[in-house]
């Protein structure tokens, strides 16, 4: 049973209130999170008043609902009304949204207890959580080792049990890389499943908010609840079917597609697992199919070029004038703007502003960015094309287990080049859950992705439940946090 | 290849500063990053282009005036204000 539902049984059998649950999350936070590091604001007032309001129900002989009074929380790019968003950046210092995101208003109404905003590199921007204003997330797993990104706080969150589950986004990986090296489930849902709407952006044709959870039911139970369409998001289309209903379906020959570029330049304990998993599937039923995806290749610049070109044009709202952080001494607005940008960002946001604004001036132009775009067209093609022969696709979800603090970001490259197995499923848009698939020697957890077809939540789902249900020992717990 | 000139104006337009000492070091790393976005010059050549993802279409609606937020809501973010507008001093 997923944790979600285990809380919603002790919660109705009444073994425990939930300000008793929410006040043992509080404690184990205060406990765990100077080592953790995974919470940058705890709203500990909300939270409690919130779950007073869940157990007057329960009280009351109401009936509640799945995510009622479960502790959770949110990425801190995602807006929260009267409670500071920063997206872990100097320039947003102090900023208190007067609006609440979707999928936080979603949530609300179904009384999810949020127990505050979790740590994340600068704007989303990093893969290892360490861009962060408030210092990186430590992995619950060993807590030398970072805890991923750009949802680094949220991934350990949930598997430090500091959390029930959380919302994280994904732009390039950033759900899927930070589950997979805390060794719990990370779902980024089709591109237009779930609103973004008050989500704080960093390249808006990626973007996309989805679940982080212990075990797979729970996030088909999360997206479920947060998949709707949203006047507010033209881009939004909700999903087309609920997932949690079909997660038990029989996978006897579903096809299950391997793209052999996706194992090139993989670490073998990775491949390793991968391939054992695989193998598992074949047990359960399915079929293996491999296929060639030359065109894959390009993924990572294409990435970087796109990325970096719409991350330039979102960034330029910050100017110290209408919100966060702005410089004290100047002259004229233009040294003003210059200056608080100057201050407020750091550094792997400047550099990819950089980047941006470079590939979109005049000269560059056609070379980077149109062509880069023409190039997704094809990734989707390809993608398109690889579907007529399976049903899902399973590809490691990071290169490698995570690596020790302090050694992501002395190389731009290397760091970004740790990316190449999560942009392509952005790139395209279509749906990736990451679910851990063993241990490295070290006993860090290993990840697996599973890509689906557009909107094709439900499969990717079902496929991972089947898989968690056939290798529980996968799913393997740290010794931080809440006991269920 | 990225200039030193390259990199100050691309920050200019950025409206980003870069100090002095910092100018050598990120002409650098710019640099590399360029080579790395240059690798998609070895792509194929593609005229699939690419118009949005999941075939989304305009979706048109009723122009209808509905509330938005109070604007002394707005204004509880801005780090100076004054008489219900933000306020942006020359110098401080």
């Amino acid at each position: 049973m997923g944790s979600i539902a285990k809380i919603h049984e002790m919660l109705v059998g009444k073994q425990l209130s939930c300000a008793e649950l929410t006040k043992s999350y509080l404690d184990e936070i205060d406990k765990s999170n100077s080592v953790l590091n995974a919470y940058v604001n705890v709203t500990p007032d909300e939270a409690m008043k919130t779950a007073e309001a869940v157990d007057k129900k329960i009280a009351a002989g109401e009936e509640i609902g799945m995510l009622e009074g479960v502790p959770m929380t949110l990425k801190d790019n995602i807006s929260t009304k009267g409670i500071e968003t920063t997206c872990c950046s100097k320039i947003l210092t102090g900023y208190k949204p007067i609006y609440d995101a979707t999928v936080w208003e979603l949530l609300q109404n179904q009384n999810a207890v949020m127990l505050g905003k979790t740590n994340m590199d600068e704007f989303a921007m990093g893969s290892s959580c360490e861009t962060s204003y408030f210092g990186g997330a430590a992995n619950p797993f060993n807590t030398n080792h970072v805890a991923g990104g750009s949802s680094g706080g949220v991934a350990g969150a949930v598997g430090g049990n500091i959390a029930a589950y959380g919302l994280g986004s994904d732009t390039g990986g950033s759900i899927r890389q930070p589950a997979s090296f805390c060794g719990v489930v990370g779902l980024k849902p089709t591109y237009g499943a779930v609103s973004r709407y008050g989500l704080i952006a960093y390249a808006s044709s990626l973007d996309q908010i989805g679940p982080i959870t212990k075990s797979v039911e729970d996030a088909a139970v999360v997206f479920d609840a947060i998949s709707k369409q949203d006047k507010r998001d033209s881009t939004s289309k909700g999903s087309a079917k609920a997932t949690f209903d079909t997660l038990d379906n029989d996978i006897k020959g579903m096809k299950i597609g391997i793209a052999r570029e996706y194992l090139d330049g993989v670490r073998d304990d990775v491949k390793e697992a991968v391939l054992e998993a695989a193998k598992v599937y074949e047990s359960l039923g399915a079929e293996i199919v491999y296929f060639d995806l030359p065109i894959l290749k390009f993924a990572l610049p294409v990435y970087y070029i796109i990325a970096c070109a719409e991350a330039s044009s979102n960034l330029g709202r910050y100017d110290g004038i209408r919100y966060g952080y702005k410089t004290e001494h100047y002259n004229g607005t233009h040294d003003m703007i210059c200056r608080t940008r100057s201050e407020g960002f750091g550094e792997e946001v400047k550099r990819r502003i950089l980047l941006g604004t470079y590939v979109l001036s005049a000269g560059y132009y056609d070379a980077y960015y149109k062509k880069a775009q023409n190039l997704r067209g094809t990734i989707i093609s390809a993608f398109n094309k690889a579907f007529e022969s399976c049903d899902v696709i399973l590809v490691p979800t990071v290169p490698m287990t995570a690596f020790e603090k302090g050694n992501a970001i002395s190389d731009p490259i290397e760091t970004y080049l740790t990316d190449i197995c999560t942009v392509p499923v952005n790139i395209a848009g279509l749906p990736g859950v990451s679910i851990p698939c063993g241990f490295n020697k070290n006993g860090m957890p290993i990840g697996m992705q599973l890509i689906g077809k557009s909107f094709g939540e439900a499969e990717i789902l079902n496929a991972a439940y089947k898989y968690q249900q056939a290798q529980p020992d996968k799913f393997m717990d740290t010794k931080w946090g809440v006991k269920l | 290849m990225v200039t030193r000139e390259d990199v100050e104006n691309i920050a200019l337009l950025s409206k980003l500063f870069v100090p002095e000492e910092e100018l050598d070091g990120l002409t650098k790393s710019m640099q590399e990053i360029v080579d790395f976005a240059n690798t998609i010059n070895n792509a194929p050549a593609s005229d699939e282009g690419f118009d949005n993802i999941n075939n989304l279409s305009n979706v048109f609606r009723e122009d209808e005036v509905v509330p938005s937020f109070p604007s002394t809501e707005i204004l509880k973010n801005a780090p100076e204000q004054a008489e219900d507008h933000f306020l942006v001093r020359n110098r401080e």
